[in-house]
């Protein structure tokens, strides 16, 4: 940016020094001050041109990325170097770092069965509700898209879920899926009377489906608000052209709408990917990883390890493990999404 | 057209039936907020005597006070969010400042669990003597956003026209002061869309709440109602009117300034 055209920035200097150069050395000392960087007075106007600019825009470029690098220290490179040592010594929540193991406490965590279960759950867990709401997220966008009924006030009723605190999301679904008088078991015994109870979120096999459909419920919206704006986005000429030569129905969505919004229902499946890997708030509230180990995903794991048993050294290296597989997981996703958007 | 008249009916008919999706959840809970223990275990899905002692019980608990408390938090830390990451975000899209690899470490934060932050800011505020105080969790809450933020911000700075950055920088203009008088009034649409965004994470945020507001008086919302869930007795109403409470506010501000919302979460998410 600094260096700009050279045509333009003679005219400049020639203007300068045609010009009032007193008024504008004035200008100059007046606007560095709020900046820091005073420039020395008897520089000739060439030089303080090159100089003036390049070096102390450096410095202020420097200053207003810092907020940013000192994020990152304290949110990612702090907390990597404090789980890499963790990992690798016997560490409680108030002694860290009491005694180098090497990699036994790698060995102890992938010879749990507890921990190898909670780490493939989680993994199947973020698919099949990134999945789910990929899914009903395009199909809503859709018919969203063709429907007529499509204003504001719809578009806002279909984003609320998102903007409810994960919490009491977690509560709503409590309450659904309660055994006494809940909203599904109401319905359920209602229509088929002598079913006997539904206490979904006290089954070991349904209760991950209770919390995903929960988490589902919740994040959906944000596909359908990303594939929605995509539609719009389309370009109206191309669609009508295909529509010109014969392309219809299925075989109009299949060949033109599908490949113009694939990156962004990529995107969208990334993002929501990465959402699920981190469900916590939603276990807390609906499960607390129970009933046995059947909720117990990575994150609430992670965190029952370091702050209800105290032993930061296995949760940072279940922290370690996990970071491996979100890793290894969703790299393949991000650079499909990579080809699709710039392909 | 015999054709596209029936697939707009199937189109009409799964946009009715996504908003009775989303919408019968949280009418539910408006029911339940007016029935007494007795009626939801009975099975009543839709009262027919309104049982208003749910309202007066919340409005008489701390509920009130940590949405306020969350209010506060969500604000100022979303406030100072903004400051601290325009110039960052400005700075790296424009002029590439730290290079390939700030600009592609910026969002890594947000890939892990935020659990892992905990213990580092736990430390960071025990410094600062802030643990237990709204000051100390707005300013986390200001930390923990500025990689989303600078990420959402990124799409709208790209929008603008160089030329008129260049324009201003031939009238003279410093870095500091385009940044000021010339980026940040063309990005205020951005500013609020951003804000708003990073408010709501912020008032819904939960983990770091719990373990950064200890005593009843600073806690935010979130951190009131899950304690209330693990009572031994729980009261489904007294829970579903302190859940409508808290969904109160961020509905509100949706509903007003939806437009700036789905601004944000479109030309920011999607590039």
């Amino acid at each position: 940016m600094a260096t700009a055209d050279p045509a333009v920035r003679t005219d400049k200097v020639l203007e300068e020094v045609t010009g009032g150069p007193q008024h504008d050395a004035g200008k100059e000392s007046r606007d560095s001050g709020p900046a820091g960087t005073a420039p020395a007075s008897g520089r000739t106007t060439s030089g303080r041109k090159s100089r003036g600019r390049t070096v102390p825009g450096r410095v202020q470029r420097a200053l207003f990325v810092s907020p940013s690098v000192l994020t990152l220290l304290v949110l990612a490179a702090y907390p990597l170097v404090f789980i890499a040592s963790a990992a690798f010594t016997e560490s409680s929540l108030g002694k860290p770092f009491q005694e180098f193991v090497g990699t036994a406490n790698v060995e102890t965590a992938l010879a749990s069965a507890g921990i190898r279960g909670s780490l493939l759950l989680g993994t199947g867990y973020a698919f099949a509700v990134a999945l789910a709401s990929t899914l009903l997220g395009v199909i809503t966008a859709v018919a969203l898209h063709r429907s007529l009924h499509s204003g504001p006030v719809v578009r806002t009723a279909l984003l609320l879920p998102m903007i409810v605190p994960p919490v009491v999301v977690g509560i709503l679904f409590s309450f659904v899926f309660s055994p006494s008088g809940g909203l599904l078991d109401t319905l359920i015994s209602r229509f088929t009377p002598a079913s006997g109870t539904y206490a979904i979120l006290s089954d070991t096999t349904w209760a991950i489906v209770g919390v995903g459909i929960a988490d589902v419920w919740e994040w959906t919206p944000l596909v359908v608000l990303l594939v929605f704006t995509a539609l719009l986005g389309q370009d109206p000429e191309i669609t009508e052209a295909a529509r010109l030569d014969g392309a219809r129905g299925v075989r109009l969505f299949g060949h033109i709408t599908l490949p113009a919004v694939a990156g962004t229902i990529a995107a969208a499946f990334l993002i929501r990917l990465i959402l699920a890997f981190k469900v916590f708030d939603l276990v807390y509230v609906m499960t607390s990883g129970g009933p046995g180990s059947s909720t117990l995903v990575p994150a609430y794991l992670i965190w029952r390890t370091a702050l209800q048993s105290f032993d930061v050294g296995m949760a940072a290296t279940i922290t370690l493990l996990l970071a491996v597989i979100v890793t290894v997981v969703t790299l393949p996703v991000f650079l499909i999404v990579r080809r699709l958007r710039h392909g | 057209m015999a054709e596209r008249a029936k697939r707009s009916w199937i189109a009409e008919g799964w946009v009715l039936l996504s908003i009775a999706v989303v919408l019968v959840p949280l009418l539910y809970l408006v029911s339940i907020s007016f029935m007494t223990q007795a009626q939801i275990s009975a099975g009543i899905l839709v009262p027919t005597e309104l049982a208003w002692g749910n309202w007066a019980k919340a409005w008489n608990s701390p509920v009130p006070q940590g949405v306020v408390n969350s209010l506060l938090a969500a604000a100022s830390g979303a406030v100072l969010t903004l400051v601290f990451a325009l110039p960052g975000a400005w700075a790296i899209a424009r002029f590439r400042t730290g290079g390939r690899a700030l600009n592609g470490l910026i969002l890594s934060p947000w890939l892990l669990p935020p659990v892992v932050a905990i213990i580092p800011l736990l430390t960071l505020l025990r410094m600062l003597g802030l643990t237990n105080t709204l000051v100390g969790l707005t300013i986390v809450y200001a930390l923990v956003n500025i990689p989303v933020a600078i990420w959402l911000l990124d799409g709208f700075i790209r929008r603008i026209p160089v030329d008129i950055e260049e324009a201003g920088r031939l009238d003279g203009a410093r870095d500091f002061q385009l940044l000021v008088r010339v980026v940040a009034p063309m990005l205020a649409p951005a500013l609020i869309a951003v804000g708003v965004i990073v408010a709501i994470l912020n008032y819904n945020e939960f983990l770091f709440a719990t373990f950064l507001t200890q005593s009843e008086d600073v806690q935010t919302v979130p951190v009131l109602l899950a304690g209330m869930l693990s009572e031994r007795i729980q009261d489904f109403g007294r829970i579903a009117v302190s859940s409508l409470v808290a969904v109160f506010p961020v509905f509100t501000i949706a509903v007003l300034l939806q437009r700036y919302l789905v601004d944000g979460l479109t030309t920011g998410a999607v590039k």
